[in-house]
């Protein structure tokens, strides 16, 4: 009866006193609140392996990746939200959140500007800049 | 702490429901993403020219071919790339036999960036093409090698939240389907048939590849780098919180086995528990529980086939069967939507199937015979007899 129970305190640590098995076990658990860093809940990350992760992702963030600042607000939301507390990965969670909110407004920007503006703003050279124009010329969808 | 027990046992349509609709969403939404593809950038709506002159290299289709003729390049086609697929898969099985797991992931970490970012990008870019989007390129390419690399991390290299990891599954799904639905149309009948019985050799004969690599893993107690689409557990929605805490476990271990056994045999279900108490291990991967098997395969060494059971007693199905079950789906559509609403409930049928006799073998089955098999027959018979039972109802304004 105790696998999954096990499993779960393997990987997260003790979580309180164990409840034994049947009918008895109901009056002897004590209610504690147990949260997880990964928004999967128990079949997520440990703390430290939470902190590793969190980590990489922020710093391979980096190189031309904002996704994976989201991929990292999107884990560890429950430490976002501040429902779990863990002070070591909630600095790089931050961070990665005001990157991937900057890089989408840089983003957002320019793809509207292009979009509203259009050859009014850019001259001729919007016309090469438009995707479908610029398939078109170097005929990437030619072989289908 | 005095309380009562409001439902320790759930029943079998909670749990196994729930079981059966992790596995039915992602197959569903895979096929509706193939079918949307398919019906929005279809122009010709048959086969695609361009497409021939590069994978059939000896074969080509043409309208005015006679049906024996396209018969025949149909199953030249199909017999030589089930040729292709086999060799592939030894090749796999030699490979892993020799333990070079680090040459598979990374080929398959590869091939993976080849199929979200060139097929990806390529569908995009026909979407982009047909309804005039306006991306420019610098947003475009940004954004394309950003969805690629986090995908390829995301299948095969590091851990990410489970919602993204299935979901970059179903697209690289959806992405090889489409891909194949621009065949010639005999040829995709043909492939699909070809590829059942294949399926079915390699994971129930005993010198079959898909068999071999299912032994070898078990034998090794290793995951295989493979392709392989697996449901959450059921327990995934329950919080285990303090106050309910027993009670989850206990939950989760009758959910764990009915999971494991899939129809609602009581009998079973007690000795099956019983199992599990005997069998205490120190986390859920090393419970060596004899029914959990693994079932992945090939494709291009890349993707999986078949159905088994996770090491977490979740429904594993293989990517393959994904992307087959959408192929024929896909091609249903570019015929009309009734076939497609046949084929899509043929399908479902045919996964139902498979999932019970998974429930009564317990071990590693090929998903697409049943499925495939049923899905023809609908399609034919829909062609045959519903479509013109449906046109002449609706012309006379007789029903819908």
């Amino acid at each position: 009866m105790e696998r999954r129970g096990e499993a779960i305190d393997e990987e997260q640590g003790l979580i309180g006193r164990r409840p034994g098995s049947g009918a008895a076990g109901v009056a002897e658990v004590t209610p504690v609140r147990r949260t997880w860093p990964t928004v999967d809940g128990p079949h997520g990350l440990s703390e430290d392996e939470s902190h590793a992760y969190a980590r990489s992702y922020f710093y391979w963030g980096f190189a031309l990746l904002p996704f994976l600042w989201a991929v990292n607000c999107c884990y560890f939301w429950p430490v976002l939200r501040k429902s779990h507390p863990s002070p070591r990965v909630r600095p790089y969670v931050m961070r990665s959140a005001i990157g991937f909110t900057i890089f989408a407004v840089v983003l957002a920007t320019w793809s509207l500007t292009f979009i509203i503006g259009g050859e009014r703003l850019f001259g001729p050279i919007w016309n090469d800049l438009v995707m479908y124009n610029l398939a078109d010329k170097l005929g990437l969808t030619g072989w289908t | 702490m005095a309380r009562e027990n409001p439902n320790p046992n759930p029943t079998v349509l909670e749990s196994l429901g729930e079981e059966i609709i992790r596995i039915v969403a992602p197959v569903s939404a895979c096929m509706l993403l193939v079918v949307l593809l398919v019906t929005a950038l279809s122009s010709d709506g048959g086969g695609g020219r361009g497409f021939s002159s590069i994978v059939t290299i000896a074969y080509s289709e043409d309208a005015s071919d006679s049906i024996w003729d396209k018969l025949k390049d149909a199953l030249g086609y199909s017999l030589v790339f089930v040729v292709l697929i086999t060799l592939l898969t030894f090749l796999l099985v030699l490979l892993f036999y020799l333990r070079c797991t680090r040459f598979l992931k990374s080929y398959m970490a590869f091939s993976s960036f080849v199929v979200l970012g060139f097929l990806g990008g390529e569908v995009l870019l026909l979407l982009i093409s047909r309804f005039y989007l306006l991306i420019d390129v610098v947003t475009f390419s940004l954004l394309l090698f950003n969805f690629s690399v986090v995908g390829v991390m995301a299948v095969f290299l590091s851990k990410v939240p489970i919602l993204v990891n299935q979901g970059y599954l179903v697209i690289i799904g959806v992405l090889v389907a489409y891909w194949f639905t621009l065949l010639p149309e005999w040829t995709t009948w043909a492939l699909l048939i070809a590829m059942s019985l294949y399926d079915l050799a390699a994971v129930l004969l005993p010198v079959g590849p898909l068999k071999l690599l299912v032994e070898l893993a078990i034998s090794r107690d290793e995951e295989l780098p493979a392709l392989v689409y697996e449901a959450r557990p059921v327990e995934q929605h329950r919080p285990v919180v303090g106050r309910r805490l027993w009670r989850e476990r206990r939950d989760l271990v009758i959910n764990s086995s009915s999971n494991l056994i899939g129809t609602e045999a009581g009998g079973m279900t007690s000795q099956h528990t019983s199992v599990v108490v005997a069998e205490e291990g120190p986390s859920v991967s090393t419970v060596t529980d004899p029914l959990l098997q693994h079932q992945p395969g090939m494709d291009r060494g890349e993707d999986a086939e078949g159905i088994g059971l996770g090491s977490s007693g979740a429904i594993k199905l293989g990517l393959g069967d994904f992307i087959f079950y959408s192929v024929l789906v896909g091609r249903a559509a570019l015929y009309d939507f009734m076939t497609v609403y046949a084929c899509y409930l043929a399908i479902m049928a045919g996964l139902g199937v498979t999932l019970l006799l998974l429930a009564v073998y317990r071990k590693a089955l090929p998903a697409l015979p049943v499925s495939i098999a049923l899905g023809i027959l609908f399609y034919l018979l829909t062609r045959a007899s519903l479509e013109m039972f449906i046109v002449q109802c609706s012309t006379n304004l007789l029903m819908f």
